[in-house]
């Protein structure tokens, strides 16, 4: 080997060892205006932030149709009916981990915003629940709801509805693709009558294991 | 164009040359391996002298290589001695290191190929990344808990990253990654707790117990997070956290490369330039994993005069260790194999470059022996990790309530008993920790009442018992 090239060798260790670099982490503000990332393994902020406000939209303009029996307060209007939002449930095929309780507060706070519903605090309901040791899925047994509803009362949180969300998924797989259907349904029960109203909202998601994926399977020439 | 005309070389360029190769290798030199430098905390740790412990890991600190890796050792220490907050700073700055280490650096991947893997950074194993968060977790539920919950959420976001990262490195073995039970047991405990996300707890304790089926305790578990509730009106939930027996080290021991490595270590060579990997190897100096006897299986729990049973194992450290180290063993032969020969074709070619003759040619060879010879094996580790992390969970009612316990092997006490007073809230988790190296343990325990931070109950300040 020549002097020359061997020096140069050495020069090449040098500068590498002078160039290496670790893994550093930046960070950026998001415009609100600006796309969602897509998630590429499981749903995100791209899935779950159009579920709430399709779902929220549809209930609130069904809630807000007045009939007979909708209560009139002294100025006409139609009261606000009190809910108590109880939780969401996770059904789906995947671990939603912190978007649970991020899309509780989303939820909480549309309907707060429409004057149709007025809602009680998160904090008293986990106070019931936690005073009546109940879980959240047996409020639906006429014993539990009256017992869940009296200790509401007894709060000083008399209310007239209980609000479900569930989360649910469906999977269609195709050999390495796969589209999953996420549903947010939120169902609206009245505590007096029994009677159910729900609304769903839903987003398609595809999961591909090439780039292609999405073009080979979504194409406007495929059945 | 202009050719550069080989220059004339003058007399006296062996000498400098000769002189950078032995500042080479005097800069190897000295390099004791870590398993060595932490024998002495080791063994006051297990003697329970924590402070003096605690004195000789600082001054292992202070070497930059050792630093992360100690620092782990550290927050052990910390959280043993009733530190969980001081503990859970030291596992913040371990995860965060780790985390930016996880790209490697070429600078110390390149130098070390000229030294040893001692010079390159401790980016952790990957069960010690997980076991960081659960401790993280473990940390924070013992002085407020404000931040527990998030902890195991991002342990769950690591657990996916690394089956990622396996799954597409190796996507022929579907299971390829074995998870922690560990942390979904802590994430299945937390959210059960909020009384309201049972079925965020299912979820979590399905996982943990497909990954422990014989576990029965899991089982009951699942099936009160299916359909009963978190505690009856008027008890309270005490998690026992017990550390048990000592955990796997590293070593060092000398090996004869086996045939894969070679043809790994060819890839590496083959790649750093024109080399070839001879066909057989002189034996080279890698880590080995040393497990300690252990003369404690679990701890038997007793609570208010009741004996209500024994731990069960949520992690096992050993196990993980010795798994984590068969998968990556090949490549460590490999890279100790493509060190030696870059080693000696660097010799080599130093030698032909200088057509070195008679005396100045065994001085280079002597050089670039010792220079082989002053290579060690990376045995660094998270070292003062139990054998196991083992759990109980007691429901019992709300008060005072007297713990028992008592070091077990086979089911048979060991060990004097160590009582310690929990005072459980309503509905709430109470959290115990101890530390069992061995039957003799004379270490505290550590107890912490914790309220759910979205609730108005009184948060009770950490106690300690000996």
């Amino acid at each position: 080997m020549d002097r020359r090239e061997w020096l140069a060798g050495l020069g090449t260790l040098m500068v590498a060892a002078s160039a290496g670099c670790k893994g550093y982490q930046y960070g950026h503000v998001i415009k609100p205006d600006a796309p969602n990332l897509v998630g590429s393994h499981e749903a995100g902020a791209e899935v779950f932030d159009p579920l709430v406000d399709e779902a929220v939209a549809k209930l609130l303009a069904r809630q807000q149709i007045v009939t007979a029996d909708t209560p009139i307060g002294p100025d006409g209007e139609p009261l606000p009916k009190t809910i108590c939002f109880v939780g969401i449930e996770n059904k789906s095929a995947e671990d939603i981990g912190d978007f649970k309780d991020q899309l509780y507060q989303q939820i909480d706070s549309r309907l707060l915003e429409a004057n149709s519903f007025r809602s009680i605090s998160r904090r008293m309901v986990d106070a019931a629940l936690y005073e009546t040791r109940l879980r959240p899925d047996s409020l639906m047994i006429p014993d539990n709801m009256r017992l869940f509803t009296a200790v509401l009362e007894r709060q000083g949180a008399p209310i007239d509805y209980l609000l479900y969300a569930v989360l649910t998924s469906g999977t269609t797989t195709r050999n390495s693709s796969k589209q999953r259907d996420y549903d947010l349904t939120l169902e609206l029960v009245n505590v007096h009558t029994g009677i159910a109203d729900k609304q769903t909202a839903e987003v398609r998601k595809g999961y591909h294991k090439s780039a292609m994926g999405k073009v080979w399977n979504y194409n406007p020439f495929k059945r | 164009m202009n050719r550069l005309r080989p220059m004339q070389r003058p007399a006296s360029f062996t000498r400098p040359a000769l002189a950078s190769l032995m500042v080479l290798v005097c800069l190897a030199l000295g390099c004791s391996t870590h398993a060595k430098r932490l024998a002495t905390p080791r063994s006051l740790f297990y003697d329970g002298r924590l402070e003096e412990c605690r004195t000789s890991l600082v001054k292992l600190e202070k070497s930059r290589h050792d630093k992360d890796v100690v620092n782990l050792d550290l927050a052990i220490v910390d959280l043993l001695s009733g530190k969980p907050k001081e503990a859970e700073t030291r596992l913040k700055a371990a995860r965060d290191r780790f985390e930016e280490l996880e790209s490697t650096s070429l600078t110390e991947k390149t130098v070390s190929m000229w030294t040893d893997d001692q010079v390159r950074s401790y980016a952790g194993e990957d069960y010690e990344k997980i076991l960081i968060r659960a401790f993280l977790s473990l940390s924070n539920l013992l002085h407020d808990g404000s931040d527990a919950e998030s902890y195991t959420l991002q342990l769950q976001e690591k657990h996916e990253s690394i089956a990622q990262r396996i799954g597409e490195a190796e996507p022929d073995k579907p299971h390829a990654y074995r998870p922690l039970p560990l942390g979904f047991y802590m994430r299945g405990m937390l959210r059960e707790a909020t009384l309201r996300d049972y079925d965020d707890a299912v979820r979590n304790y399905e996982i943990a117990s497909s990954l422990l089926p014989d576990c029965i305790p899991l089982q009951w578990d699942l099936n009160r997070a299916r359909g009963g509730v978190h505690s009856q009106p008027g008890n309270g939930v005490i998690y026992v956290f017990a550390l048990v027996g000592r955990g796997p080290y590293k070593v060092e021991v000398t090996e004869q490369p086996t045939s894969d490595a070679l043809l790994i270590a060819d890839r590496i060579v083959s790649a750093a330039g024109p080399y070839k990997v001879p066909p057989t190897i002189a034996p080279i100096k890698i880590p080995d994993i040393a497990v300690p006897p252990s003369d404690i299986s679990s701890v038997g729990v007793s609570v208010n005069g009741a004996r209500i049973g024994e731990t069960h194992i949520i992690a096992d450290v050993e196990e993980l260790a010795v798994e984590s180290y068969r998968a990556t063993r090949n490549t460590i032969v490999a890279r100790a194999v493509a060190r030696r020969v870059i080693k000696k074709a660097t010799v080599a070619a130093a030698k032909q470059s200088m057509n070195t003759e008679g005396l100045s040619s065994v001085g280079m060879d002597l050089a670039g022996i010792a220079w082989e010879a002053t290579e060690g094996a990376d045995t660094r580790c998270w070292g003062l990790l139990p054998n196991a992390i083992q759990v109980l969970r007691v429901e019992a009612p709300k008060g005072q309530a007297y713990v028992e316990l008592t070091p077990l092997l086979q089911g048979r006490p060991v060990g004097s008993s160590k009582p310690v007073q929990v005072y459980m809230i309503d509905g709430r988790n109470s959290y115990v920790l101890c530390w069992f190296p061995d039957a003799r343990s004379t270490s505290q325990v550590i107890t912490c009442t914790n309220g759910l931070s979205s609730s108005a109950v009184p948060v009770s300040p950490i106690g300690s018992a000996r």
